[in-house]
């Protein structure tokens, strides 16, 4: 469904993403892991052009997706959750989620898909009128997750779900993302809790420093010595 | 702020009801009030067309210092069609305002790419190159002779003399006009202009294309700051062209910000309460020096404009209320 081959980005003189390449099955759960600065970020933000790869190729389905724009990508059916600020602090719950639904048209297609989302966080209904910046840590994600949702895409992009998170919440986050992942929406998790990336995901890939330094079955990767003491903490 | 679904139909009806009385004032001054109160609310209601139509941009996060250069626009394009081409005036204005849209796209074009402060100092440039223009292009605009003989304002052929028709289509124009932003303002179009000012990286990673909307924006303003600028013309029937300065520039963005960015009516208290609060002054220097208070009175002590006053008025009461008792019970 999405594969990416040689992807490079730099920062000025800094180059970010030294030749990435990794690839997404349809219906399928895929994390990137990787500690502070490893490029997972920046990997996401290239794949939806909020930075542009220097070098590198980019497919989804049929389309190549370098060098086209935020607002073509996303109209293409990849929705991204970025890190830091997620959310319009001062719009209520309900726009937040009409922000999600920006590219969809019709009115009636926007209401459908707002049932379903309520069915799936039935907080955000009791919220709706709610400023965003008034929820709590765990309703916020919840909220991003669900105005990605609102533009129906076929790949979700997450990046750092878990962050801030206490341990309960991190969990029910989990549980969303496999739920998400039931209805046929494919997902790239971004994760720095390494734990909650790879019990999710069917396949991994481990970055460095901007370099891929393993990949495998999530399985595997969890019993891998050297992934267990670099990032599991074990 | 908490859902409060019960208190909103009444609160709908007391606008429609303050709006109405409001209305209605404004139309008996011309029979009651004086010749001088006819023409100063006229220039008023120009005013607050000018705050109103910032808005657009100002919601999108850009500080534009320039719109009074786009009004310049609007008035000499309108002015000159009128008076060598004999245009009527429903067609002189809206030429004076396309052509100001149209300018706003060229200087919008390039520079809403720029963020901030970068975006601010064009539009400061460019509002003293439109004067400069207007001052060094005798020919066309007679320079610091100023532009005189602009024909007075006619509607269907049928040429309004008195002050107080005038007044009349002044009011007219900024009913409609505040109507048709008000409306924007609460559209989809109103939503996605205040997703950029909040966070513009997170509407482009929702598919928002900011660069579009910001020039939509700032195009639409400067469509309406042209009709405030024809108007004008036509009413003061005599251009000069530091008229259209910097200064007249930023009196438009305090207007905004002392009246209050959060709620649309923000502009509108801005504009009528400064505008007749430093009528004593205009042309003085002190014109500036008041305008600099009101700005700084606000930074410190009204950060939200004048609109947020009332609301903390009552919070200052329930703090009285809630503190004064409290003593009783433990003394």
């Amino acid at each position: 469904m999405l594969d990416v081959k040689d992807l490079r980005v730099r920062y000025g003189a800094v180059e970010a993403v030294k030749g990435v390449s990794f690839s997404v099955s349809a219906g399928s759960i895929v994390s990137l892991i990787g500690a502070n600065g490893a490029g997972k970020t920046t990997s996401l933000r290239a794949l939806t052009g909020l930075v542009r790869p220097s070098s590198g190729e980019v497919r989804f389905e049929t389309a190549s997706l370098l060098g086209r724009a935020p607002h073509e990508i996303v109209g293409l059916g990849i929705a991204h959750v970025p890190e830091g600020r997620r959310l319009f602090p001062k719009m209520t719950v309900l726009e937040n989620l009409k922000m999600g639904a920006y590219r969809a048209r019709r009115q009636k297609d926007i209401a459908s898909t707002l049932g379903m989302i309520y069915e799936h966080f039935p907080i955000l209904k009791e919220r709706g009128r709610q400023v965003a910046g008034s929820l709590s840590g765990g309703e916020q994600q919840m909220l991003a997750i669900a105005r990605a949702l609102m533009s129906r895409p076929k790949l979700l992009l997450l990046d750092e779900p878990s962050m801030g998170l206490s341990p309960i919440m991190t969990a029910e986050i989990g549980k969303i993302i496999r739920q998400i992942n039931d209805r046929d929406v494919s997902i790239i998790l971004v994760e720095q809790n390494a734990m909650l990336a790879l019990t999710l995901a069917q396949y991994g890939y481990v970055l460095e420093t901007g370099s891929l330094v393993m990949q495998g079955n999530a399985q595997e990767l969890l019993r891998d010595e050297g992934v267990k003491k670099a990032y599991l903490g074990i | 702020m908490p859902s409060k679904t019960p208190g909103q139909a009444p609160g709908k009806a007391i606008i429609a009801i303050v709006i109405a009385v409001l209305v209605l004032l404004a139309l008996l001054v011309p029979p009651l009030g004086g010749d001088y109160y006819v023409h100063l609310l006229a220039l008023v209601f120009t005013n607050v067309i000018l705050a109103a139509s910032l808005r657009p941009s100002l919601t999108c996060g850009q500080l534009n210092i320039g719109h009074s250069g786009f009004m310049s626009i609007g008035a000499y394009t309108s002015a000159l069609l009128a008076k060598h081409f004999g245009l009527p005036f429903e067609l002189s204005l809206l030429s004076g305002a396309i052509v100001a849209a149209l300018v706003g796209v060229v200087i919008g074009y390039p520079a809403l790419r720029l963020r901030g402060v970068y975006f601010a100092m064009v539009t400061v440039a460019f509002v003293e190159v439109i004067r400069l223009i207007a001052q060094i292009w005798v020919p066309l605009t007679r320079g610091m002779s100023g532009l005189s003989g602009v024909p007075k304002p006619n509607l269907l052929g049928i040429t309004l003399t008195t002050k107080a028709s005038q007044y009349y289509l002044a009011l007219g124009l900024m009913l409609l006009i505040l109507a048709i932003l008000y409306k924007l303002e609460r559209s989809r179009l109103g939503l996605i202009w205040r997703s950029i000012g909040m966070a513009d990286p997170l509407a482009q990673s929702l598919g928002v294309n900011i660069a579009a909307h910001k020039l939509l924006a700032f195009m639409i303003g400067c469509f309406f700051a042209g009709v405030a600028g024809a108007f004008y013309a036509h009413f003061i029937r005599f251009l000069f062209p530091p008229e259209f300065g910097f200064l007249m520039a930023t009196n438009i963005l305090v207007y905004n910000y002392v009246g209050g960015r959060g709620h649309f009516v923000g502009a509108i208290v801005g504009a009528m309460f400064l505008s007749l609060l430093s009528e004593p002054f205009r042309g003085s220097a002190y014109e500036t020096i008041f305008f600099s208070i009101a700005m700084l009175l606000t930074i410190l002590f009204l950060p939200g404009g004048l609109i947020t006053l009332p609301g903390k008025l009552a919070g200052l009461r329930s703090w009285r209320a809630a503190s004064a008792p409290s003593p009783s019970p433990a003394g």
